[in-house]
Protein backbone atom coordinates (compact mmCIF):
# COMPACT_ATOMS: atom_id res chain seq x y z
CA UNK A 1 0.00 0.00 0.00
CA UNK A 2 1.24 3.98 -0.71
CA UNK A 3 0.89 6.72 1.52
CA UNK A 4 -0.74 8.33 -1.17
CA UNK A 5 -4.21 9.74 -0.54
CA UNK A 6 -7.03 8.38 -2.19
CA UNK A 7 -8.77 11.80 -3.86
CA UNK A 8 -12.08 10.45 -1.67
CA UNK A 9 -10.05 10.84 1.22
CA UNK A 10 -8.56 13.71 0.60
CA UNK A 11 -12.55 15.04 -0.01
CA UNK A 12 -12.96 13.33 3.56
CA UNK A 13 -10.44 15.22 5.41
CA UNK A 14 -11.48 18.74 4.23
CA UNK A 15 -15.08 17.66 4.97
CA UNK A 16 -14.48 16.67 8.40
CA UNK A 17 -12.04 19.47 8.72
CA UNK A 18 -14.14 22.13 7.53
CA UNK A 19 -17.60 21.13 9.22
CA UNK A 20 -17.01 19.23 12.17
CA UNK A 21 -17.05 21.77 14.44
CA UNK A 22 -20.62 23.40 12.69
CA UNK A 23 -21.99 20.13 12.77
CA UNK A 24 -21.10 19.31 16.90
CA UNK A 25 -22.84 22.89 17.02
CA UNK A 26 -25.84 21.69 15.19
CA UNK A 27 -26.13 18.76 17.29
CA UNK A 28 -25.37 20.42 20.94
CA UNK A 29 -28.13 22.99 20.39
CA UNK A 30 -30.46 19.91 20.32
CA UNK A 31 -29.24 18.37 22.66
CA UNK A 32 -28.77 18.94 26.19
CA UNK A 33 -25.48 16.66 26.47
CA UNK A 34 -22.54 17.65 24.68
CA UNK A 35 -21.00 15.23 25.16
CA UNK A 36 -23.62 13.02 23.25
CA UNK A 37 -23.13 15.90 20.76
CA UNK A 38 -19.19 15.23 19.86
CA UNK A 39 -20.37 11.50 19.97
CA UNK A 40 -23.20 12.09 17.03
CA UNK A 41 -21.23 14.38 15.42
CA UNK A 42 -18.80 11.31 15.37
CA UNK A 43 -20.93 8.85 14.18
CA UNK A 44 -22.24 10.89 11.29
CA UNK A 45 -19.34 11.33 9.77
CA UNK A 46 -18.91 7.21 10.18
CA UNK A 47 -21.88 6.62 8.45
CA UNK A 48 -20.81 9.10 5.70
CA UNK A 49 -17.54 7.50 5.00
CA UNK A 50 -19.25 3.74 4.88
CA UNK A 51 -22.22 5.32 2.19
CA UNK A 52 -21.54 4.85 -0.69
CA UNK A 53 -22.36 8.50 -1.24
CA UNK A 54 -19.40 10.16 -3.11
CA UNK A 55 -18.07 13.04 -1.14
CA UNK A 56 -16.44 15.38 -3.80
CA UNK A 57 -20.48 15.25 -5.72
CA UNK A 58 -22.12 17.08 -2.33
CA UNK A 59 -23.03 20.31 -3.21
CA UNK A 60 -24.55 21.49 -0.24
CA UNK A 61 -22.51 19.16 2.36
CA UNK A 62 -24.03 21.13 5.54
CA UNK A 63 -27.51 20.12 4.25
CA UNK A 64 -26.35 16.11 3.90
CA UNK A 65 -24.47 16.10 7.03
CA UNK A 66 -27.48 17.56 8.53
CA UNK A 67 -30.05 15.06 7.53
CA UNK A 68 -27.84 12.51 8.37
CA UNK A 69 -27.58 14.12 11.99
CA UNK A 70 -30.90 14.21 11.78
CA UNK A 71 -31.69 10.61 11.78
CA UNK A 72 -29.17 9.98 13.93
CA UNK A 73 -30.61 12.03 16.72
CA UNK A 74 -33.89 10.56 15.78
CA UNK A 75 -32.08 7.49 16.76
CA UNK A 76 -30.67 8.56 19.40
CA UNK A 77 -34.13 9.50 21.31
CA UNK A 78 -35.70 6.20 20.34
CA UNK A 79 -32.69 4.46 21.84
CA UNK A 80 -32.31 6.66 24.82
CA UNK A 81 -36.34 6.24 25.30
CA UNK A 82 -36.43 2.62 24.78
CA UNK A 83 -33.73 2.49 27.81
CA UNK A 84 -35.70 4.51 30.10
CA UNK A 85 -38.59 2.34 29.59
CA UNK A 86 -36.17 -1.31 30.36
CA UNK A 87 -34.58 0.76 33.01
CA UNK A 88 -38.28 1.60 34.51
CA UNK A 89 -39.59 -2.20 33.93
CA UNK A 90 -36.49 -3.42 35.57
CA UNK A 91 -36.92 -1.03 38.92
CA UNK A 92 -40.24 -2.48 39.55
CA UNK A 93 -38.69 -6.03 39.95
CA UNK A 94 -37.57 -7.08 43.50
CA UNK A 95 -34.32 -6.55 44.81
CA UNK A 96 -32.93 -10.19 45.76
CA UNK A 97 -33.00 -11.07 41.68
CA UNK A 98 -29.28 -9.71 40.62
CA UNK A 99 -28.02 -10.48 37.75
CA UNK A 100 -24.71 -9.42 36.45
CA UNK A 101 -24.94 -6.04 34.32
CA UNK A 102 -23.47 -8.14 31.82
CA UNK A 103 -26.70 -9.81 31.03
CA UNK A 104 -29.01 -6.79 31.60
CA UNK A 105 -27.13 -5.09 28.76
CA UNK A 106 -27.31 -7.90 26.42
CA UNK A 107 -30.76 -7.99 27.06
CA UNK A 108 -30.98 -4.27 26.74
CA UNK A 109 -29.04 -4.58 22.86
CA UNK A 110 -31.64 -7.39 21.72
CA UNK A 111 -34.20 -4.90 22.85
CA UNK A 112 -32.85 -2.27 20.92
CA UNK A 113 -32.03 -4.36 17.79
CA UNK A 114 -35.96 -5.26 17.83
CA UNK A 115 -36.74 -2.20 18.50
CA UNK A 116 -35.01 -0.70 15.55
CA UNK A 117 -36.56 -3.82 13.61
CA UNK A 118 -39.88 -3.22 14.48
CA UNK A 119 -39.27 0.84 13.47
CA UNK A 120 -41.72 2.16 10.72
CA UNK A 121 -44.38 -0.14 11.38
CA UNK A 122 -47.90 1.77 12.14
CA UNK A 123 -48.77 1.93 16.03
CA UNK A 124 -51.95 -0.85 15.67
CA UNK A 125 -49.45 -2.97 13.51
CA UNK A 126 -46.64 -2.80 15.95
CA UNK A 127 -48.69 -3.60 19.39
CA UNK A 128 -50.66 -6.47 17.74
CA UNK A 129 -47.62 -8.07 17.14
CA UNK A 130 -46.19 -7.84 20.27
CA UNK A 131 -49.36 -8.90 21.61
CA UNK A 132 -48.81 -12.23 19.48
CA UNK A 133 -45.00 -12.54 20.08
CA UNK A 134 -44.57 -11.80 23.54
CA UNK A 135 -48.24 -12.23 25.27
CA UNK A 136 -49.23 -15.24 23.39
CA UNK A 137 -52.55 -13.46 22.52
CA UNK A 138 -54.56 -15.23 19.88
CA UNK A 139 -55.74 -13.35 17.06
CA UNK A 140 -58.82 -13.28 18.70
CA UNK A 141 -57.78 -12.00 21.77
CA UNK A 142 -56.16 -9.16 19.47
CA UNK A 143 -58.83 -8.40 17.67
CA UNK A 144 -60.69 -7.87 20.45
CA UNK A 145 -58.54 -5.52 22.49
CA UNK A 146 -57.86 -3.55 19.18
CA UNK A 147 -61.87 -3.78 18.46
CA UNK A 148 -61.17 -4.77 14.96
CA UNK A 149 -61.73 -7.91 13.09
CA UNK A 150 -59.57 -11.24 13.23
CA UNK A 151 -59.18 -10.51 9.45
CA UNK A 152 -57.93 -6.72 9.73
CA UNK A 153 -55.36 -8.81 12.44
CA UNK A 154 -54.13 -11.82 10.46
CA UNK A 155 -53.25 -8.38 7.61
CA UNK A 156 -51.36 -6.56 10.71
CA UNK A 157 -49.48 -10.14 11.41
CA UNK A 158 -48.36 -10.52 7.87
CA UNK A 159 -47.69 -7.07 7.51
CA UNK A 160 -45.23 -6.90 9.98
CA UNK A 161 -44.11 -10.05 9.97
CA UNK A 162 -42.83 -9.35 5.73
CA UNK A 163 -41.64 -6.04 7.45
CA UNK A 164 -39.01 -7.35 9.91
CA UNK A 165 -38.21 -10.23 6.85
CA UNK A 166 -37.52 -7.23 4.42
CA UNK A 167 -34.97 -5.43 7.26
CA UNK A 168 -33.03 -8.75 7.48
CA UNK A 169 -33.03 -9.77 3.72
CA UNK B 1 -22.06 -0.60 4.17
CA UNK B 2 -25.29 -2.71 2.87
CA UNK B 3 -24.98 -4.91 -0.59
CA UNK B 4 -27.24 -4.75 -3.57
CA UNK B 5 -31.20 -4.28 -3.17
CA UNK B 6 -32.56 -7.64 -2.31
CA UNK B 7 -34.15 -9.79 -5.69
CA UNK B 8 -37.67 -9.36 -6.36
CA UNK B 9 -37.58 -13.04 -5.73
CA UNK B 10 -36.51 -12.96 -1.83
CA UNK B 11 -38.83 -10.53 -1.81
CA UNK B 12 -41.78 -12.41 -3.21
CA UNK B 13 -40.96 -15.12 -0.95
CA UNK B 14 -40.61 -12.85 2.26
CA UNK B 15 -44.10 -12.03 1.55
CA UNK B 16 -45.49 -15.36 0.61
CA UNK B 17 -43.70 -16.45 4.53
CA UNK B 18 -45.14 -13.31 5.76
CA UNK B 19 -48.98 -14.11 4.92
CA UNK B 20 -48.57 -17.91 5.44
CA UNK B 21 -47.63 -17.21 8.85
CA UNK B 22 -50.26 -15.33 9.44
CA UNK B 23 -52.80 -17.57 8.02
CA UNK B 24 -50.77 -20.94 10.02
CA UNK B 25 -50.99 -18.60 13.66
CA UNK B 26 -54.73 -17.03 12.90
CA UNK B 27 -56.19 -20.75 14.11
CA UNK B 28 -58.38 -20.44 10.82
CA UNK B 29 -55.50 -22.97 8.77
CA UNK B 30 -57.20 -26.29 7.78
CA UNK B 31 -55.27 -29.73 6.42
CA UNK B 32 -55.66 -28.25 3.02
CA UNK B 33 -53.46 -25.37 4.10
CA UNK B 34 -50.94 -27.12 5.82
CA UNK B 35 -50.34 -29.59 2.77
CA UNK B 36 -50.38 -26.24 0.17
CA UNK B 37 -47.58 -24.64 3.07
CA UNK B 38 -45.72 -27.68 2.36
CA UNK B 39 -45.83 -27.74 -1.15
CA UNK B 40 -44.55 -23.85 -1.36
CA UNK B 41 -41.38 -24.41 1.29
CA UNK B 42 -40.82 -27.52 -1.36
CA UNK B 43 -41.06 -26.08 -4.31
CA UNK B 44 -38.31 -23.21 -3.61
CA UNK B 45 -34.89 -22.85 -1.63
CA UNK B 46 -35.84 -19.30 -1.39
CA UNK B 47 -39.09 -20.09 -0.20
CA UNK B 48 -38.14 -22.56 2.98
CA UNK B 49 -35.12 -20.00 3.35
CA UNK B 50 -37.90 -17.21 3.98
CA UNK B 51 -39.91 -19.89 6.27
CA UNK B 52 -36.58 -20.37 8.24
CA UNK B 53 -36.09 -16.70 8.56
CA UNK B 54 -39.32 -16.22 9.92
CA UNK B 55 -39.17 -18.57 12.38
CA UNK B 56 -35.97 -17.36 13.50
CA UNK B 57 -37.29 -14.37 14.21
CA UNK B 58 -40.45 -15.82 15.96
CA UNK B 59 -37.36 -17.62 18.19
CA UNK B 60 -36.22 -14.22 19.05
CA UNK B 61 -39.09 -12.56 20.52
CA UNK B 62 -39.63 -15.65 22.34
CA UNK B 63 -36.27 -15.43 24.56
CA UNK B 64 -37.49 -12.45 25.45
CA UNK B 65 -38.85 -12.13 29.14
CA UNK B 66 -42.11 -10.74 28.31
CA UNK B 67 -42.97 -8.65 30.91
CA UNK B 68 -40.19 -6.74 30.12
CA UNK B 69 -39.50 -6.84 26.90
CA UNK B 70 -43.63 -5.48 26.29
CA UNK B 71 -42.46 -3.18 28.55
CA UNK B 72 -39.70 -1.60 26.62
CA UNK B 73 -41.18 -2.13 23.40
CA UNK B 74 -44.23 -1.23 23.80
CA UNK B 75 -43.22 2.08 26.15
CA UNK B 76 -45.90 4.74 25.37
CA UNK B 77 -44.26 7.51 23.28
CA UNK B 78 -42.42 10.35 24.81
CA UNK B 79 -41.36 13.61 23.86
CA UNK B 80 -37.92 14.00 23.48
CA UNK B 81 -38.18 16.62 26.68
CA UNK B 82 -39.22 14.20 28.76
CA UNK B 83 -37.28 11.63 27.94
CA UNK B 84 -34.20 13.93 28.60
CA UNK B 85 -35.16 15.73 31.58
CA UNK B 86 -35.74 12.20 33.05
CA UNK B 87 -32.27 10.72 32.32
CA UNK B 88 -31.00 7.51 33.25
CA UNK B 89 -32.32 6.72 36.79
CA UNK B 90 -31.35 4.18 39.64
CA UNK B 91 -30.92 0.87 37.88
CA UNK B 92 -32.65 -2.30 39.19
CA UNK B 93 -30.95 -5.96 38.38
CA UNK B 94 -32.58 -8.47 37.14
CA UNK B 95 -30.81 -12.01 35.42
CA UNK B 96 -31.35 -12.48 31.65
CA UNK B 97 -31.30 -16.01 31.16
CA UNK B 98 -31.02 -18.02 27.67
CA UNK B 99 -31.62 -21.49 27.31
CA UNK B 100 -28.81 -23.74 27.83
CA UNK B 101 -29.93 -27.53 26.71
CA UNK B 102 -27.74 -29.82 27.55
CA UNK B 103 -26.63 -31.95 24.51
CA UNK B 104 -25.18 -35.09 25.20
CA UNK B 105 -23.36 -36.10 22.50
CA UNK B 106 -23.89 -40.12 22.31
CA UNK B 107 -25.26 -42.58 20.30
CA UNK B 108 -27.33 -44.37 22.86
CA UNK B 109 -28.71 -48.18 22.16
CA UNK B 110 -29.56 -48.72 25.55
CA UNK B 111 -29.88 -46.54 28.58
CA UNK B 112 -31.94 -45.51 31.53
CA UNK B 113 -32.01 -41.67 31.57
CA UNK B 114 -32.79 -39.55 34.02
CA UNK B 115 -33.11 -35.60 34.67
CA UNK B 116 -33.52 -33.89 37.46
CA UNK B 117 -35.66 -30.92 38.85
CA UNK B 118 -35.35 -28.27 36.76
CA UNK B 119 -33.13 -30.40 34.13
CA UNK B 120 -33.60 -31.07 30.74
CA UNK B 121 -31.49 -33.68 28.25
CA UNK B 122 -31.48 -33.86 24.61
CA UNK B 123 -30.00 -37.39 22.98
CA UNK B 124 -29.28 -38.86 19.92
CA UNK B 125 -30.14 -42.11 19.82
CA UNK B 126 -27.83 -44.42 16.97
CA UNK B 127 -31.37 -44.87 14.75
CA UNK B 128 -31.17 -40.99 14.13
CA UNK B 129 -34.30 -40.61 16.48
CA UNK B 130 -33.66 -38.07 19.19
CA UNK B 131 -35.32 -37.86 22.28
CA UNK B 132 -35.39 -34.55 24.60
CA UNK B 133 -36.31 -35.09 28.29
CA UNK B 134 -37.79 -32.65 30.40
CA UNK B 135 -37.95 -31.84 33.89
CA UNK B 136 -37.70 -34.32 36.70
CA UNK B 137 -38.41 -37.73 33.36
CA UNK B 138 -36.54 -41.03 33.46
CA UNK B 139 -36.91 -42.98 30.25
CA UNK B 140 -35.66 -46.46 30.01
CA UNK B 141 -34.71 -47.31 26.01
CA UNK B 142 -33.99 -50.27 24.22
CA UNK B 143 -33.13 -49.49 20.65
CA UNK B 144 -32.69 -53.38 19.51
CA UNK B 145 -36.24 -54.07 20.91
CA UNK B 146 -37.35 -50.60 19.28
CA UNK B 147 -39.16 -49.84 22.85
CA UNK B 148 -38.63 -46.81 25.50
CA UNK B 149 -40.43 -46.81 28.22
CA UNK B 150 -41.50 -43.47 30.28
CA UNK B 151 -40.78 -44.05 33.62
CA UNK B 152 -41.41 -40.67 34.90
CA UNK B 153 -41.78 -37.03 33.52
CA UNK B 154 -42.13 -35.74 29.85
CA UNK B 155 -40.39 -36.73 26.54
CA UNK B 156 -40.20 -35.20 22.93
CA UNK B 157 -39.34 -38.33 20.79
CA UNK B 158 -38.41 -37.46 16.96
CA UNK B 159 -38.27 -40.62 15.08
CA UNK B 160 -36.67 -40.03 11.19
CA UNK B 161 -39.17 -43.46 9.90
CA UNK B 162 -37.00 -46.31 9.41
CA UNK B 163 -38.78 -48.04 11.94
CA UNK B 164 -41.52 -47.67 14.39
CA UNK B 165 -40.80 -47.11 18.14
CA UNK B 166 -42.86 -47.84 20.40
CA UNK B 167 -43.16 -45.49 24.05
CA UNK B 168 -44.47 -47.67 26.85
CA UNK B 169 -46.65 -45.46 29.06
CA UNK B 170 -48.40 -46.49 32.67
CA UNK B 171 -51.65 -45.68 30.88
CA UNK B 172 -51.26 -47.64 27.07
CA UNK B 173 -48.44 -47.21 23.92
CA UNK B 174 -47.59 -44.86 21.98
CA UNK B 175 -46.14 -46.43 18.48
CA UNK B 176 -44.49 -43.55 16.26
CA UNK B 177 -43.41 -44.64 12.63
CA UNK B 178 -42.38 -41.22 11.38
CA UNK B 179 -42.99 -37.99 12.96
CA UNK B 180 -42.36 -36.21 16.31
CA UNK B 181 -44.43 -36.11 19.42
CA UNK B 182 -44.92 -35.52 23.47
CA UNK B 183 -45.66 -37.99 26.00
CA UNK B 184 -46.41 -36.31 29.30
CA UNK B 185 -46.73 -39.18 32.12
CA UNK B 186 -48.96 -38.10 35.27
CA UNK B 187 -49.85 -39.59 38.41
CA UNK B 188 -53.54 -40.07 37.08
CA UNK B 189 -53.00 -40.16 33.24
CA UNK B 190 -50.48 -39.57 30.17
CA UNK B 191 -50.80 -36.88 27.70
CA UNK B 192 -49.97 -37.40 23.80
CA UNK B 193 -49.58 -34.89 21.67
CA UNK B 194 -48.10 -34.94 17.96
CA UNK B 195 -45.91 -32.10 16.78
CA UNK B 196 -45.37 -33.63 13.28
CA UNK B 197 -47.01 -36.91 11.50
CA UNK B 198 -48.87 -39.35 12.92
CA UNK B 199 -49.16 -41.92 15.70
CA UNK B 200 -50.86 -45.13 16.62
CA UNK B 201 -51.99 -44.86 20.45
CA UNK B 202 -53.29 -48.30 22.33
CA UNK B 203 -54.80 -47.72 25.18
CA UNK B 204 -55.46 -50.31 28.41
CA UNK B 205 -59.28 -49.82 27.23
CA UNK B 206 -60.61 -49.64 24.00
CA UNK B 207 -59.90 -49.66 20.22
CA UNK B 208 -56.39 -48.58 18.88
CA UNK B 209 -56.52 -45.31 17.12
CA UNK B 210 -54.19 -42.39 15.14
CA UNK B 211 -53.47 -39.12 16.51
CA UNK B 212 -52.45 -36.23 13.61
CA UNK B 213 -50.21 -33.35 14.04
CA UNK B 214 -51.41 -30.75 15.77
CA UNK B 215 -53.63 -33.13 17.87
CA UNK B 216 -53.59 -34.03 21.54
CA UNK B 217 -55.24 -36.49 23.76
CA UNK B 218 -54.88 -37.91 27.45
CA UNK B 219 -55.06 -41.76 28.23
CA UNK B 220 -56.29 -42.38 31.64
CA UNK B 221 -57.04 -45.91 33.19
CA UNK B 222 -60.15 -46.38 31.68
CA UNK B 223 -59.45 -45.03 27.96
CA UNK B 224 -58.72 -42.19 26.25
CA UNK B 225 -60.28 -39.23 26.24
CA UNK B 226 -61.37 -36.55 23.67
CA UNK B 227 -59.09 -35.43 20.99
CA UNK B 228 -58.22 -31.73 21.37
CA UNK B 229 -56.41 -29.53 18.88
CA UNK B 230 -53.51 -27.68 19.34
CA UNK B 231 -50.76 -25.12 18.59
CA UNK B 232 -47.78 -26.97 16.98
CA UNK B 233 -46.20 -23.76 16.61
CA UNK B 234 -46.43 -22.40 20.17
CA UNK B 235 -43.14 -22.42 21.78
CA UNK B 236 -42.65 -24.72 24.64
CA UNK B 237 -40.68 -26.54 27.28
CA UNK B 238 -38.57 -27.91 24.48
CA UNK B 239 -37.64 -24.70 23.52
CA UNK B 240 -36.84 -23.90 27.02
CA UNK B 241 -40.02 -21.82 27.52
CA UNK B 242 -43.61 -21.38 29.18
CA UNK B 243 -46.64 -20.06 28.17
CA UNK B 244 -49.34 -19.06 29.76
CA UNK B 245 -52.12 -17.11 28.12
CA UNK B 246 -54.77 -15.65 30.72
CA UNK B 247 -54.45 -18.88 32.78
CA UNK B 248 -55.08 -19.38 36.29
CA UNK B 249 -51.99 -18.43 38.29
CA UNK B 250 -52.49 -21.64 40.67
CA UNK B 251 -51.89 -23.87 37.43
CA UNK B 252 -48.86 -22.08 36.33
CA UNK B 253 -47.55 -22.16 39.47
CA UNK B 254 -47.89 -25.84 39.96
CA UNK B 255 -46.82 -26.18 36.27
CA UNK B 256 -43.50 -23.95 37.03
CA UNK B 257 -42.88 -25.76 40.54
CA UNK B 258 -42.40 -29.46 38.53
CA UNK B 259 -38.99 -27.36 37.46
CA UNK B 260 -38.03 -25.74 40.42
CA UNK B 261 -36.22 -27.44 43.46
CA UNK B 262 -37.25 -26.82 46.96
CA UNK B 263 -40.50 -25.45 47.60
CA UNK B 264 -43.29 -22.69 46.21
CA UNK B 265 -46.13 -22.38 47.88
CA UNK B 266 -48.97 -19.11 47.75
CA UNK B 267 -51.72 -17.91 49.48
CA UNK B 268 -54.89 -19.35 47.92
CA UNK B 269 -56.06 -15.65 47.44
CA UNK B 270 -53.65 -15.58 44.64
CA UNK B 271 -55.16 -19.05 42.67
CA UNK B 272 -57.35 -17.26 40.77
CA UNK B 273 -55.54 -14.34 39.21
CA UNK B 274 -54.38 -14.70 35.71
CA UNK B 275 -51.35 -15.24 33.99
CA UNK B 276 -50.33 -14.37 29.97
CA UNK B 277 -46.53 -14.39 28.77
CA UNK B 278 -43.83 -16.65 27.94
CA UNK B 279 -41.20 -17.12 29.76
CA UNK B 280 -37.94 -18.74 30.28
CA UNK B 281 -37.37 -21.83 32.16
CA UNK B 282 -33.86 -21.71 32.43
CA UNK B 283 -34.27 -18.97 35.43
CA UNK B 284 -37.25 -19.67 37.61
CA UNK B 285 -36.50 -17.11 39.89
CA UNK B 286 -36.62 -14.46 37.27
CA UNK B 287 -39.93 -16.02 36.32
CA UNK B 288 -41.22 -15.32 39.89
CA UNK B 289 -39.68 -11.82 39.83
CA UNK B 290 -41.72 -11.07 36.74
CA UNK B 291 -45.11 -12.23 38.27
CA UNK B 292 -44.27 -9.94 40.69
CA UNK B 293 -43.90 -7.24 38.25
CA UNK B 294 -46.82 -7.66 36.63
CA UNK B 295 -49.40 -8.79 39.35
CA UNK B 296 -50.34 -7.79 42.74
CA UNK B 297 -48.07 -9.89 44.57
CA UNK B 298 -44.97 -10.16 46.48
CA UNK B 299 -42.30 -12.69 46.54
CA UNK B 300 -40.90 -14.26 49.83
CA UNK B 301 -37.62 -15.78 49.60
CA UNK B 302 -36.29 -17.61 53.13
CA UNK B 303 -33.54 -19.25 51.25
CA UNK B 304 -33.87 -19.97 47.32
CA UNK B 305 -35.43 -23.15 47.51
CA UNK B 306 -37.79 -21.94 50.15
CA UNK B 307 -40.25 -19.29 48.95
CA UNK B 308 -43.48 -17.54 49.42
CA UNK B 309 -45.84 -16.06 47.24
CA UNK B 310 -48.35 -13.37 49.33
CA UNK B 311 -50.70 -10.34 48.25
CA UNK B 312 -49.03 -7.68 47.69
CA UNK B 313 -49.77 -5.24 50.83
CA UNK B 314 -51.56 -1.84 49.87
CA UNK B 315 -53.25 -3.97 47.05
CA UNK B 316 -56.79 -4.41 46.70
Amino acid sequence: MSDAVMPEEQSFNDLYRDHRGWLEGWLRRRMSNGHDAADLSQDTFVRLLASSQRIADLQEPRAYLATVGKRLLTNFYKRRSLEQAYLNALALLPEDCVPSPEQRWILLETLQALDELLDGLPRPVRRAFLWSQLEGLTYQDIAERLSVSERTIKRYMAQAYEHCLLVTL
Amino acid sequence: MIGSAPSAEARQAVRAAAQWLALMESGSANERDRAELQTWRNSHSSHEQAWQKAQVLRQRFAELPSALAMASLDRPQESRRTVLKRGLGAVALVPAAWLISRQLPLEVWSADLRTATGEGKTVRLADGSSLQLNTASAVDIDLKKRWLKLVEGEIALSVPGISPLTVQTHFGQVVVSQGEVCVRQGQTGCKVSVLKGAVRLQPLHGPDFSLQAGQQVSLKAAGAGAIEPFDVLAPGWREGVLMAQNQPLGDFLRELSSYRPGVLRWEPALESLRVTGSFRLQDTDRILALLAASLPLEVHSRTRYWVTLLPRKNSV
